[in-house]
Parts: structure tokens; sequence; C-alpha cells
């Protein structure tokens, strides 16, 4: 299974979010897009993930475009992001079933309290999502995002605001994830915590990509020379 | 067939989220029932009889009840991004659509209710005609709220003008509503035969439908990014 | 089309549509007989029916752009599209200032019901509703869809809306009614109305063209390096 984007292009108007970038994630493997603030990493997630139509330039899944008016696409993805994206007045059970449904999981309520299992938050079934700490949510809203067993996992700014439990569950899923042969693909700022994970790594700036390589040859010192102006000013002849 | 129960599905999350949060509906209820008394203080009975006004003040305080309600339709949805995830969801983007019509039906039904309720009250109407024949009204009448409001409560989300912008887009498509509903209803507030109301309901009908139909087709553009 | 070639069809249409506009001035206040009934004031109908004429003509050219921007998600499109609104918005608030002008000398009040006056004030308000929400959305792609679905709906109710007016009507007793074209029209009047029609749709279509240019020029994105280059020289 492998995830390619090719010459991927996305304006706001008159300016230009994301210029022209290559990415390629295999099955079995992390990849992590880091970035500033503001240098297009969600919307090139949006992008890949099928929510955002791109200007120009594709996504290929084994060759084969991808789209988000596809169903059958839809139904291979999961997104965890740092919002939430469940009902506050809702049980965890009910979201987590009312998702389940509509990815037309067999046996919903069986396949909820899996997912929960799963992320240690079997006991927050019955619970309001308002009742529940901000870590016990972003759990919850991991559980949700995995709950119709996804090929394709996307996160965007996962780390932003989980607790460090939280933060320890979310790793551990995604090593799983990599265990069963996924494609996850990552954005983020954090390069502490993406370099740990990552098998492969690439830096986005103003829209444009600086760098893509291994993340074993590159570590968090290396990757942070990108982030700023003066480093890799090479722009694609500094990256390896 | 599935489709149909994707629409269920949506509408029992929605209904099941309003009425355990309350404030929405119990806002349009206010609403319109407080509008309902102060019209009874508005109007200067010697003057104006009641029969032959309650039918306008009844379509107008529902129509804004319902648009006040449609701005706030999607709150639940965008208050932790839900509505990312379930546009992730296989399901077609049409039943997302209705199921969220069905839903803000229901609570525009029981404002219909109350109004109708309360401004008969207010006013003392002791006769207001059949029934069945302002049921007949209010149902196509009512869906074509529901249908306006859910797609262009979506729209106005988006916008830096927020609940203002709403009746600068709905108001306008409305006439037909407004025009007809009223008129009708005003009949059979004044007892006149049913096929002297007919035609009017038909026109409901066919906004209803229309509006529904291409709202379902439209939605998409105005879901995706 | 190419933009500059949509900017020359513009000029040279905006040229000679102003031109005939102003003809038809001359025409309207030196040479076309006076209107037996009405009188003087009936020739505000050489300005009124030519600016309906173009306020429909381009609600109809936005609606049809705007489907067309749905299905192809082409900028032209788009950029049609808001070149016609812009039209229609300007020309609509000339049929809607000169009809009550006229109305209130012959029908002796500003406003009536009448189905095409009040047709014309509903799109009049479309095509507001169609700039508020276009301008008000922060992810111009959203902008220009949720203008167009408004474009699409509003045109789609047209038949519907229609009906309404044409119905409310008989309920209201109407104060005179005169139609504003009688039912003999002086060859010199037909003259003059059709070289009015011929100049405000020149006019009309001249600013649609050098609208759509511009329109067109400031949507070529800036490459990062452009953006990069005007930051350091501001």
């Amino acid at each position: 299974m492998k995830l390619e984007a090719r010459e991927l292009v996305c304006d706001y108007g008159a300016t230009r979010a994301v210029d022209s970038v290559d990415l390629a994630a295999a099955g079995g493997s992390i990849l992590a897009v880091f970035g500033p603030n503001g240098a297009g990493k969600t919307t090139l997630l949006r992008m890949l993930s099928g929510e955002r139509k791109p200007d120009r330039g594709a996504v290929r899944l084994d060759g084969r475009p991808v789209s988000g008016s596809d169903p059958a696409w839809r139904s291979r993805v999961g997104l965890i992001s740092h919002r939430t994206g469940l009902y506050r007045k809702l049980t965890v059970g009910e979201n987590l079933a009312f998702f389940a449904t509509l990815h037309g999981v067999a046996g919903q309520g069986a396949a909820a309290a899996r997912a929960l299992d799963g992320v240690g938050a079997g006991e927050l079934e019955g619970k309001a999502v308002e009742q529940l700490s901000r870590g016990q949510r972003q759990r919850v809203a991991l559980a949700r995002s995995l709950v119709h067993d996804p090929d394709i996992v996307f996160l965007d700014e996962p780390f932003t605001g989980l607790d460090p439990g939280g933060a320890e569950a979310l790793e551990a899923m995604l090593r799983a994830c990599r265990e069963a042969g996924k494609i996850v693909v990552l954005v983020t700022h954090d390069l502490r915590r993406g370099v740990e994970l990552a098998d492969r790594v690439a830096v986005l700036r103003r829209g444009r990509k600086v760098l893509d390589g291994s993340a074993s040859e590159h570590g968090a010192q290396d990757l942070l020379r990108f982030f700023t102006a003066g480093g890799g000013a090479g722009g694609e002849g500094a990256a390896a | 067939m599935t489709s149909l129960r994707w629409v269920g599905v949506i509408a029992h999350k929605d209904l099941r989220i309003e009425f355990r949060a309350g404030g929405r509906v119990v806002a349009m209820i206010a609403l319109a029932v407080l509008a309902c008394f102060l019209f009874a203080f508005a109007l200067d009975r010697s003057q104006v009889s009641a029969q032959h006004v309650a039918a306008s003040l009844t379509w107008l305080t529902v129509l804004f009840a319902a648009t006040a309600g449609a701005g706030r339709a999607f709150d639940t949805e965008e208050e932790d991004g839900a509505f990312r995830h379930l546009l992730l969801t296989p399901i077609p983007r049409h039943a997302i659509f209705l199921g969220k019509t069905a839903a803000n039906l229901v609570l525009i039904w029981m404002v219909t209710l109350l109004t109708f309720i309360a401004l008969t009250t207010f006013l003392g109407l002791r006769d207001p005609g059949s029934l069945t024949h302002h049921g007949a009204i209010f149902l196509p009448g009512t869906i074509g709220l529901a249908a306006t409001g859910t797609f262009f409560g979506l729209v106005s989300r988006h916008s830096s003008l927020g609940d203002t912008i709403l009746p600068a887009l709905t108001f306008p498509l409305l006439v037909p509503v407004i025009f007809f509903g009223a008129t009708a209803s005003a009949r059979v507030f004044m007892e006149r035969p049913w096929p002297e109301i007919s035609g009017s309901v038909r026109l409901l009908w066919a906004f209803a439908v229309g509006f529904t139909a291409v709202g379902s087709v439209l939605f998409r553009y105005v879901a995706e990014e | 089309m190419e933009t500059r070639n949509a900017r020359l069809a513009g000029l040279i249409l905006t040229t000679a549509g102003v031109a005939m506009i102003l003809f038809v001035h001359w025409m309207v206040v030196f040479w076309v007989p006076t209107e037996a009934v009405q009188g003087i004031v009936q020739r505000i109908f050489y300005v009124h029916v030519p600016a309906a004429w173009t306020t429909f003509l381009a609600f109809g050219i936005v609606a049809l752009a705007s489907a067309a921007y749905l299905w192809l998600e082409d900028e032209r499109a788009d950029s049609a599209a808001v070149a016609a609104a812009e039209g229609g918005l300007i020309f609509g608030a000339i049929m809607l200032t000169s009809g009550p002008l006229w109305g209130r000398i012959a029908w002796g009040t500003y406003w009536t019901w009448e189905p095409r006056l009040t047709l014309t004030l509903l799109l009049w308000f479309t095509y507001l509703g169609y700039f508020l929400i276009r301008g008000s959305v922060a992810d111009p792609r959203k902008g220009k869809r949720f203008a167009a679905v408004v474009a699409i709906v509003g045109s789609l109710n047209i038949p519907l809306i229609h009906v309404s007016v044409s119905w409310f009507r008989s309920l209201h007793p109407q104060a005179v009614v005169i139609k504003p074209e009688g039912p003999t029209l002086h060859p010199d009047m037909l003259v003059t109305l059709l070289t009015s029609l011929a100049g405000f749709t020149m006019l009309f279509l001249g600013l649609f063209f050098l609208r759509y240019s511009i329109e067109l020029l400031s949507r070529r994105p800036r490459s990062g390096e452009m953006q990069r280059a005007s930051e350091v020289l501001t």
C-alpha cells in the first residue's frame, strides 16, 4: 500500500498555501511532516485525506487517484486532530456507536467497546463527553477515529493539549498502526515527539517542501535548521 | 433505502442532543411565544380584527423563530470539530442535509404548534377554523422553512457576518412560502372551503419538494472544502 | 477567453455603449414624440426598460456561470459570474429607481406590486446576498461556492416567486393600471427603445468584459518567490 502525492498545489485566493509538494508514504510506516505555524501543513493534510481538492496535482493510493467524494476512500481513512470531533452532549458510547454506524461497522456497540478498550478508556463508555477531562476526551477521540479500523490514519497536530498519559496512548497506538501495516501521516510543529515516532520526515516551509528524508538521518536538531528562515535556504537542493 | 436509514441516524442524533441540551429549542419557543405576546399588545383590536391578522402573525413568528434556530443548527457539529469527521464517513452528503433538515423540522413543528396556541389564546380567537386544514398548510410550509434554514444555516456559519446574513439569504427565497402560507391560513381562519385553499397548498408543496431536492444536490458544495 | 481579448472587447463595447446611450438621450429629449396619455414622464421608459432587460440578462449569466463554476471549478466561470453580478446590481438599481419615479407620476404612487418590479427587487436582494456571502467568508474557494449556490437557488426560485407576485397582485386593487408599453407604440418610440436596448446591452457587456479581465488578473496566484519578494519590498 502506497500513498503518493504529486505536485500538490493549493491556493487561498492569491496566496499559494501549498506549492508543488511531492510526498510518499508507505504502508507500515509513519511519515511526519513538520513545519512552523502557517507553513501549509494542515492544508497539505486535508488534500492528502481528500477533504480538500487540490488546485493542481493529485494524490494516489497504489496508483489510483484519491477523491474525498468517493465513499470507498472515506471509509478507509481515519483522522485524529487536536479538536476532539465529539458531540459533547452525547455519551462516549453514543458518540462511538454513531460514527461506527455511519461507517457501516457491524455490531457497532461491540466495536465501540473494543475501540475504547484499545485506548484504555473502557470505563468511560457511559459518561457524557462534557464530563470528561481534556485528556480523556482525546483518548475517546482516538478510539472514535479507529472504530472502523481504517487503513490510512491522518493526524493533524495530535499532540496539542494532550496530557502525558494521552500522548503515551497515542504513541502506542501509532506504533500499533505501523505494526498492522497501516499508512500513518502526521503533521505537527512538535519536532521532538514527531521525530521519535517517524520513519520518514519532511519539512514544509511557506508551502514548499524543503526537506524529505528518513528519520534516522535527520535528528531534531538537524530538522530545526530547516524551520528557520536561514537554514535550508537552498530549498530542494538541501534535501537529502 | 439505506440513504433513508442514514437520514434517520443523523436526525436521531441531532434530536437527542437538542433535547438533552435544550437551549436552542427553548430559545426558539421563547422567541415565538413572546413575539405573540407582544403582538397582542401592539394590535389595536378595536380597529383590526384578530381573525384578519392571525395568519400573517403566525407565519412571520414561525419564520423568525425558525431563522433564529437555523443559525445555530450547526453549532453542535462545529463546537469540537465533529462535522469534519462526519464528512469523512462514507455516507452521502445529501443524507446529512436531509437528516439535519428532519431534526430542524421537528423543532419548527413544536414552535409552530406553540405559536398557534399562543396567538389564538392571546388574540382571543374562539374559532380558528379547521385544524386539519391548518395542519395541511403548515406541513409543506414548515418543510420549506426547515430545508432553507438548514442549508443556509451551514452557509452562514462560515461567514464572518454570522447569523445576521441568514435573513438576507433566505428571506428573498421564502417569499412564496410566506405568501402562499399566510394567504391559505388566512382563508382557514375565515372558514373558507378547501378548494379555495388547495391551490396555495400545492405551491407550498412545490417549494418544499423543490428546495429539498435542490438542497440535497447542492449540499456537498457548501459542506465540502 | 484571453484576458487581453476580453479587455479589448470590453473597451470597444463600453465606448460604443456609452456613445449610443448618449445618442439615445438626445433622441429621448429632442426627437421622439411625446406619448399622448402619460405625457412627458413616459420618456423614463427608455431608460427603465433597457435597464430591466440588462438586469435579467445579467442574472441569467450569473446563474449559468455559477452552475458552470460548481461543475467545472474553473476560475473563469466564477470571474464571469462576479463580473455579471456587479453589472446586474448596478443596472438593477437603475431599474428600481427609475420605475418608482415613473410610477409616482403615472400611477400616483412610488411603489406598486407590479410583478416584474417586485421580481426585480427580489433578484436585486439576491445579488446583494451574493456579494455579502462572497465577501464574508475567509476561504475564498468557499466564498465562491456559496455565492454560486445563492445565485443558482435564487434563479431556480424565479418561477415560484413569479407565481406569488402575480397572485399577490391580483389580490390587491391597483391605483391606475397603465402598462408602460401601451398597445400602440409609435414607430419612432420603437426605434428609440431599440436603440436604447442596444446601447444598454453593449454598455453592460463592455463593463462585463472589463471587469472579467480585471478579476482574472487579480486572481493569478503569486508564487512563494514573488510573495517573499513583495514581503521584502514592503
